[in-house]
């Protein structure tokens, strides 16, 4: 047994969790092209024993590679091609915000324990993992040197089994985060611009996971109903994303209270993240409406993933995780 | 519509403040969530999309304000005139008399007289008394000033018709010094006027008579008797038949002996006026005889009449005498009686050897020395004291006069020209009622009593010494004696009386308890105080029987009351003619509140708010509930 699997089980899991999970791979529908030698067919040709194309012969190619077949019937050179196996980079994005660390069992020990398992697998798969946190403070700019190095809300691509360690460390290091300023909280710039800027950065493009409740504090004035559904910030950084290659999932989680609200009478409802404030009476019609109005924002979202070859997991936090990522997660095909 | 507290009116003054809280919604719970954005989504489609439903929104606001408009109408006591009583106290007498199950009215007299006392009952204000009084066979205090609406509604329903003459003169003095009582009340008398009332009858409280009833169609057999004679095998029936209509109709007799129809006669009445019928068939053997008019008329109690054949055996007498003429003559014109007369000086003797027990003794101017012998007991002109009651002197010249006026044994005696020359002063026994007495002195000259298993009878007098044995009064005053003395087997039990007379009678001495089954065939069980058996409870029409395990005798209760069969409903009663307070038939104007189906409106729309206020959480534990239910189904 390792030192990192059996450091690793004070916070995020046992080791026959763990073993299962080497068992999972992050499934990927397309092939990249990646960084180093891996498990992944790659774009590339390469040294695989995996035939792929044949290829007129060119002075200075690998004469090891004719296809002296081809020569005895066609009397011409032509060089066996075989897929190159690479590396993938599996990119998980934490919504880390305020309104995550909510709820019984908590959104945001939710999130960074699914976090770590699909980092988890995704190293034991021999795949580089790089994990950044959303919803913490300015979310980029001036703090790139921190980020290469791996700071609190970054995670710097890592590979390899050895690097668990150091994954659930960085989680870990997350969940006990104090929040730090309450009043830049109000300045910290919306998911859906992190997501672009991640887009605009990222080097290489390859399974994207991203978790959050998706609870997005409203730039416009306009009600937002009056806006077409892609025209919303966080579907246009979707967008982004998918055309920068990344393949999006889109891990939903809430809480059971948000599913189903227990709530009476007359409130004033306070946002723990913005502060908003908004008068409801809380009457049998209004929860109704308000069940019927989660179920139709989760169906604008499945509908919209589904469009663009995403996937959409919407979860709640009562749904034990193993549960998650062994029947879930697979039927969804995330991971295999 | 009017009110009696309008001043609740002013908590209209409610109605702002309800909606003004609404509008500054003061009572909002601060509650973290952690996301307001689903709420604003929520909340702006709502506001945005259906003003309609901002108005469902506050369904809580219009049940509220609705409950206010209930609850202050209802305090203001709303209130419309309507035709009925009013006052402090109401006191309601309602004939149940014979006349009363008359079908003149459907379905009778007595349900329309109800009816009418409910509809007074309900237009009662709430906070008036009500006094219920049954005038039947005497007055009967049902509810006494009672709120208690349904408590009278119940008493008024349990009223049923007794076939006897209404007692309303007790009923308006009983109503009377109830409203002696009670201030501004006043006294409701539903009944069909079919009533005796005094001329004068001081009534306190205010006096209304309701007629009930419609027509006076009735026919009603009035006598009937049954008679045997020594010269003839066959029984005789007399019939009496009276019309109380006022046009001649056709109806039929029929004559029943034991259940079995004998004869049948076709009768045509004149208008208020009688016919007697008289048939000779009926068999000796018959016990009891039934006749009965055929096809209705509005009143059904008095179309039957029964009577009963009384088989009665030798009724012996011993008569100590020196002779006398008048009394032996006068003895022998009793039917089945048979008189042994003994000399004085046999009786002196002790020589009297009659294997007959002997039922009745008579000691004629006797001077009793030895022990009373068994049997009841005529002493005639006692010249001495004996163990029962003691002679102490004389009287010179009394002057006969009865001790009561309706005393059985005086019924037919005219006193009135009997002199008397001499009589003996014996002191009233404690055990004995003066029959007739001495205007003078008021020493008794005749008195009868009960010692224990004996019935007593004194002259004090010795007719001979009087003018009596001359006149009529004599056998009639001998016959009632002799009756008195030598009852039937069993006690005296009449063959005939009246609804709602009390039977007194002494069974026999080895009797020590009576079933007596009443003509529906419900039975009772009589106790025998003191040698006398009492029953009252002659509330029905038909043959009763008196049973005594070794024997059985039977009487006949016949309602033969041209009062209660003349039907005819009077449209207004002689007593209230003379009163000024009194509104014959005339419904009072009254109140008549209506707060409380307002205040039940109330409490509907404040229960409604408060389950639309819950029903999240109601939905919460019904849905918890099916749940658990259909685990447990699936379960087992």
């Amino acid at each position: 047994m390792s030192s990192i699997e059996r450091q690793s089980t004070q916070f995020l899991f046992d080791e026959a969790f763990l073993r299962k999970l080497e068992r999972l791979s992050v499934m990927s529908r397309r092939t990249m092209s990646g960084q180093l030698q891996g498990e992944r067919r790659s774009t590339k040709r390469g040294q695989s024993v995996e035939f792929a194309d044949f290829r007129p012969y060119s002075p200075g190619d690998d004469f090891r590679r004719i296809d002296w077949n081809a020569y005895a019937r066609l009397e011409k050179f032509f060089l066996k091609l075989f897929v190159e196996e690479e590396d993938l980079t599996v990119h998980i994005l934490v919504d880390a915000s305020r309104s995550m660390d909510w709820g019984q069992p908590n959104k945001l020990e939710y999130t960074l324990r699914a976090a770590g398992a699909l980092g988890y697998i995704a190293l034991a798969g021999l795949d580089r993992v790089t994990v950044t946190v959303l919803g913490r403070g300015e979310g980029g700019k001036g703090r790139r040197g921190e980020r290469e190095s791996g700071g609190i809300d970054y995670f710097a691509p890592h590979r390899g089994k050895q690097s668990a360690n150091a994954l659930f460390t960085f989680l870990e290091n997350l969940r006990n985060l104090e929040f730090i300023n309450e009043k830049s909280s109000n300045l910290q710039s919306p998911i859906s611009n992190q997501l672009r800027s991640y887009a605009a950065r990222a080097q290489s493009p390859g399974p994207l996971i991203l978790i959050s409740d998706l609870f997005e504090p409203p730039t416009t004035n306009l009600p937002i109903t009056n806006l077409p559904i892609t025209n919303l910030p966080i579907y246009q950084s979707l967008n982004t994303l998918a055309s920068k290659g990344f393949e999006v999932t889109l891990l939903h989680t809430l809480s059971p209270d948000e599913v189903d609200p227990d709530l009476t009478g007359d409130l004033k409802l306070l946002d723990c993240e913005t502060h908003a404030e908004i008068e409801i009476t809380a009457d049998y019609d209004l929860l109704q409406r308000y069940r019927t109005g989660l179920s139709e924002w989760q169906a604008e979202f499945r509908h919209f993933c589904g469009a663009r070859g995403m996937h959409y997991v919407p979860v709640e936090t009562s749904v034990p995780l193993d549960e998650l990522l062994f029947a879930w997660m697979r039927r969804y095909s995330v991971i295999k | 519509m009017s009110f009696l507290t309008p001043l609740a009116f002013t908590l209209a003054i409610a109605f702002p403040i309800i909606i003004a809280m609404y509008l500054l919604k003061l009572r909002r719970t601060e509650q973290v969530v952690s996301s307001t954005y689903l709420w604003q989504r929520m909340v702006r489609d709502v506001e945005a999309n259906a003003p309609w439903q901002r108005l469902r929104r506050n369904l809580l606001l219009l049940l509220q304000l609705l409950f206010l408009i209930a609850v202050i109408f209802a305090l203001a006591r709303p209130f419309i005139w309507v035709e009925g009583s009013s006052g402090a106290a109401t006191i309601l007498i309602v004939d149940i008399s014979a006349s009363m199950a008359a079908t003149d009215v459907t379905p009778n007299r007595l349900e329309a007289a109800k009816d009418q006392a409910r509809l007074i009952i309900s237009n009662l204000p709430e906070e008036t008394r009500t006094t219920l009084i049954a005038a039947g066979e005497g007055a009967r205090v049902l509810v006494s000033s009672s709120t208690d609406r349904r408590q009278i509604l119940q008493a008024l329903e349990s009223l049923r018709v007794q076939p006897v003459s209404s007692d309303l003169t007790s009923a308006l003095e009983l109503a009377s010094a109830i409203a002696a009582r009670q201030p501004d009340s006043e006294i409701v008398v539903l009944s069909d006027g079919r009533v005796t009332l005094p001329e004068r009858l001081a009534i306190q409280g205010r006096i209304r008579y309701l007629p009930i009833g419609e027509s006076g169609y009735n026919q009603a057999l009035t006598l009937l008797t049954l008679e045997s004679s020594p010269q003839r095998e066959m029984l005789t029936a007399f019939v009496q038949i009276a019309n109380y209509a006022d046009e001649v109709v056709q109806r039929r007799l029929t004559l029943s002996a034991d259940g079995r129809l004998l004869d049948a006669h076709d009768l045509e009445i004149p208008a208020r006026g009688q016919i007697s019928v008289i048939s000779e068939i009926i068999p000796s053997e018959t016990e009891v005889l039934e006749a009965a008019l055929t096809e209705g008329d509005d009143l059904i109690l008095d179309d039957r009449a029964w009577a009963v054949q009384r088989v009665s055996g030798n009724r012996s007498i011993t008569l100590v005498s020196s002779g006398n003429r008048f009394l032996e003559t006068a003895l022998g014109l009793l039917p089945g009686v048979e008189t042994t007369v003994v000399g004085l000086e046999d009786w002196k003797d002790g020589s009297l050897e009659t294997n007959q027990p002997t039922q009745l003794t008579i000691f004629d101017s006797f001077t009793l020395t030895s022990t009373l012998p068994t049997g009841n007991i005529l002493f005639i002109g006692p010249l001495a004291s004996t163990d029962i009651f003691s002679v102490t002197g004389g009287i010179e010249a009394p002057i006969p006069r009865p001790a009561k006026d309706d005393d059985s044994l005086l019924a037919h005696v005219d006193l009135s020209q009997v002199s008397i020359l001499d009589s003996a002063r014996i002191p009233l026994p404690d055990w004995a009622r003066p029959v007739i007495v001495d205007e003078a002195t008021g020493f008794p000259l005749l008195f009868a009593g009960e010692i224990p298993g004996q019935r007593i009878a004194v002259f004090a007098f010795d007719p001979r010494r009087s003018d009596l044995p001359l006149q009529p009064a004599y056998p009639i005053l001998i016959a009632n004696l002799t009756n008195w003395l030598l009852p039937a087997q069993i006690g005296d039990i009449p063959a005939q009386i009246d609804p709602g007379d009390v039977l007194t009678f002494t069974p026999p001495p080895e009797v020590e308890s009576l079933t007596i089954i009443r003509p529906d065939g419900t039975s009772t069980q009589l106790d025998i105080r003191e040698g006398r058996a009492i029953f009252g409870d002659t509330g029905q029409v038909g043959v009763f029987l008196v049973d005594w395990k070794v024997g059985r005798l039977g009487f006949a209760v016949n309602l033969s009351n041209p009062q209660e069969s003349d039907i005819q409903p009077v449209e207004s009663l002689p007593l209230f003619e003379n009163m000024a307070t009194s509104d014959n038939g005339q419904l009072q104007q009254a109140r008549h509140e209506f707060w409380r189906p307002l205040a039940a409106i109330a409490l509907v729309i404040i229960t409604l708010e408060w389950l639309v206020y819950q029903r999240a959480t109601l939905t919460k534990v019904w849905h918890s509930f099916f749940q658990a239910n259909k685990k447990l189904t699936s379960k087992t």
